[in-house]
């Protein structure tokens, strides 16, 4: 049976994010201030009522300033009794005049710590909750929780089964929106929960091995278009979120997005097995009494009632479940199992246009394939490398948390560039005597279908795009994508059909490419360990990167590949049939630091071109 | 002279939303305008008012509820 599952999720946060800057414009900070205290507190039985109210029941995530407060504690100790709430510990909300006495410092967010610091704020939230609750919790989160982290709680207090785990998306771009002072770089993780690996946090295990032993949710569910392009904090299934982005009537208040980018997380089932999923957390600061923005409380406070009120009434419909985020890590282990993927078919619901992606993620990769440009594949992260990446004071990445991209159309241009170069992307161009058309620009549309194995379980997903028409001086060819995604693989298989030819006799090549780098960032990264292979029958040639414009070729190879040291990352292309094929590698060059894989091969009217996209760990 | 404050509203730069940037903007009292500290942006309440609704030209579909999301 199709289950829509809700996670809302509340914490009562004595010191709420924006409320000190806000409240407290004009006055010398003072978090121990008792109007604040006060008001944090009022905003989260208004958000608790909220819930009750509309039939929802909820997970309390108790922050460490809130474990100070006995009117918190009280208030989740009833909750949990009355409406079955969840009482949960957040790592979110650190900050409070005992944090800070004992810590020196305003630093909030827990991935940023040193991993010492880590382990003993680990112990000192959860020894408090354990004192004032008589029990260790079964979840816990943060906008991020890094592996080492989620793997020492997992050592020291094994009751936590849930965690929220990462924010979709949330990375350049928002510390962009913010004036570049939100330094929460966290890109190029799954949109919907998973299980994490052992070693990365964004990376899905791919067995009991890799398992952390928690199941991970992120924070919010984000429009899977919308928020991969602009400010993500202004699209996802957060209320003031949606109003942060403007987008509602500011005479009526009404903001069907919001409804609209629930009911497509609904629809999704489809993708994953007749599951889908949504999660709401709404921090205290964003129904500051003061207002927020342009958007004052009424209307802050109206957004999070109409929120509730639409996942009540699908609840009251029979369309959708709330579970505690414990319950939820029981159903979800139950329902997925380790390879099984991610999908998502994705319409754009907010510019009016019909433009149309598919996100897939599983233990090996994350990948967004983009119909508006022919199925080409917009953003790749290579999972398989499972990489080690340590984040906090005291590492190499104290800030970016971020999953390293092989490709990313925004950070990295895509098919459009100014004046030179190339961008990243994985595409195709076809070519006919002379005249060059690069699928990029053959808008199309999908459909998604699924194949069993022998044992009767899904173990392919098949994305098949509409027909386009390529239309050359004197030719007209209209060609066919398929792509597959086989489960466990590693590997995208991408087929080209020329369905017809207006001269059948006529003959077009088509060049498989992919324009790649590395990177979390939106600037360029050293290329300069990376090695560049053409495989054939009997020889080998390589190039080790060096920006000098070089390319290399072999008539039938059989594998074309980057060596990418800097993220443990091997990325392929095979072909199903090395004859008649030339494999060809580029470097790239410091204006342009990019590598090019690819294949070339002439084909006829009726003929199939399949090539392999394939990742691997590279030691 | 006074210094800035913030106004009734806290209002942000309309111009910088465009670039989705989110700059807070600050209230000149002597003038009786809002102003960016970011860009070059001034202007009154009405002004900054209407500007955010031009803002929403992007979002032609946003007040259309979506029955279907397949192209099916």
């Amino acid at each position: 049976m199709d289950k829509f599952v809700l996670n809302l999720i509340h914490r009562p946060e004595m010191v709420p994010e924006y409320a000190e800057k806000i409240t407290g414009h004009g006055k010398a900070e003072d978090i121990g201030r008792k109007q604040l205290l006060t008001e944090s507190l009022d905003i989260f039985k208004l958000q608790q009522e909220t819930a009750h109210k509309n039939g929802l029941k909820t997970t309390i995530h108790m922050t460490y300033a809130s474990l100070f407060n006995d009117e918190a504690v009280s208030i989740a100790k009833k909750h949990h009794a009355a409406y079955k709430d969840e009482i949960g510990l957040s790592l979110l909300g650190l900050p409070c005049k005992e944090f800070r006495e004992k810590y020196k410092t305003k630093d909030f967010c827990i991935w940023m710590f040193s991993i010492e610091d880590k382990k003993q704020i680990v112990n000192d939230v959860f020894e408090k909750f354990h004192e004032r609750f008589g029990f260790y919790p079964e979840s816990t989160g943060s906008y991020y929780m890094d592996a080492e982290l989620t793997n020492y709680i997992k050592e020291k207090y094994p009751t936590v089964k849930c965690a929220i785990a990462t924010c979709w998306e949330e990375g350049p771009k928002a510390y962009h929106t913010c004036n570049n002072s939100w330094y929460t770089f966290l890109d190029g993780g799954p949109w919907a929960p998973w299980i994490p690996s052992k070693l990365n946090t964004h990376a899905p295990a791919a067995n009991e091995a890799e398992d952390s032993g928690i199941v991970a949710i992120p924070h919010l569910s984000r429009d899977l278009i919308a928020c991969y392009d602009g400010n993500g904090s202004n699209f996802g299934t957060h209320p003031q979120n949606v109003l942060r982005g403007m987008i509602y009537d500011s005479q009526t208040w009404d903001m069907p997005y919001f409804y609209n980018l629930v009911d497509q997380y609904r629809d999704l089932h489809k993708y994953n097995n007749g599951y889908a999923y949504n999660m709401m957390f709404v921090g205290p600061g964003w129904l500051n009494k003061m207002g927020r923005w342009e958007a004052p409380y009424e209307l802050l406070k109206k957004s999070y009632e109409d929120g509730c009120a639409y996942y009540g009434k699908l609840k009251k419909e029979g369309k959708l479940t709330d579970l505690t985020m414990a319950e939820f890590a029981d159903y979800y282990r139950e329902k997925k199992h380790y390879e099984e993927p991610e999908c998502a078919l994705w319409r754009d619901i907010l510019y009016g246009s019909d433009k149309q992606v598919f996100w897939y993620c599983d233990p090996y990769m994350r990948a967004c394939v983009n119909m508006d440009q022919g199925g080409a594949i917009v953003d790749l992260r290579p999972y398989a490398a499972k990489l080690k990446w340590e984040v906090g004071i005291g590492t190499k990445h104290i800030q970016d948390a971020s999953y390293p991209f092989l490709i990313q159309e925004k950070y990295r241009a895509g098919y459009f560039t100014h004046y030179a170069g190339e961008g990243t992307v994985r595409s195709a161009k076809i070519s006919y005597q002379g005249e060059e058309i690069d699928l990029c620009l053959c808008r199309t549309k999908a459909h998604f279908s699924e194949k069993k194995d022998d044992n009767g379980k899904v173990s392919l997903r098949i994305l098949t795009l509409d027909p386009v028409e390529i239309k050359f001086e004197g030719l007209t060819v209209v060609l066919q994508t398929t792509q597959y995604f086989k489960e466990g693989s590693g590997a995208i298989q991408i087929e080209r059909k020329i369905l017809s030819m207006s001269n059948p006799d006529a003959k077009v090549e088509i060049n498989e490419y992919m324009v790649a780098c590395y990177g979390t960032t939106e600037y360029p990264e050293d290329m300069t360990n990376i090695t560049l292979k053409c495989i054939g029958k009997s020889e080998v040639k390589t190039i080790d990167y060096a920006y000098r414009c070089r390319e290399a070729a072999i008539a039938e190879a059989s594998e074309v590949n980057a060596v990418i040291p800097a993220i443990d990352t091997k990325v392929s292309l095979t072909v199903q049939d090395c004859s008649g094929v030339e494999g060809y590698v580029k470097e790239g060059y410091a204006f342009s630091p990019m590598f090019t894989l690819g294949y070339k091969k002439i084909i006829s009217d009726k003929e199939v071109f399949t090539t392999w996209l394939n990742l691997e760990k590279a030691n | 002279m006074a210094q800035s404050g913030k106004g009734k509203l806290n209002y942000r730069c309309p111009s910088c939303f465009m670039r989705d940037l989110d700059i807070d903007m600050f209230y000149d009292e002597d003038k009786k305008e809002y102003y960016c500290i970011r860009c070059q942006y001034t202007g009154k309440e009405e002004d900054v008012l209407k500007n955010n609704e031009m803002i929403r030209f992007r979002y032609k579909a946003m007040n259309q509820r979506f029955q279907k999301f397949d192209f099916d």
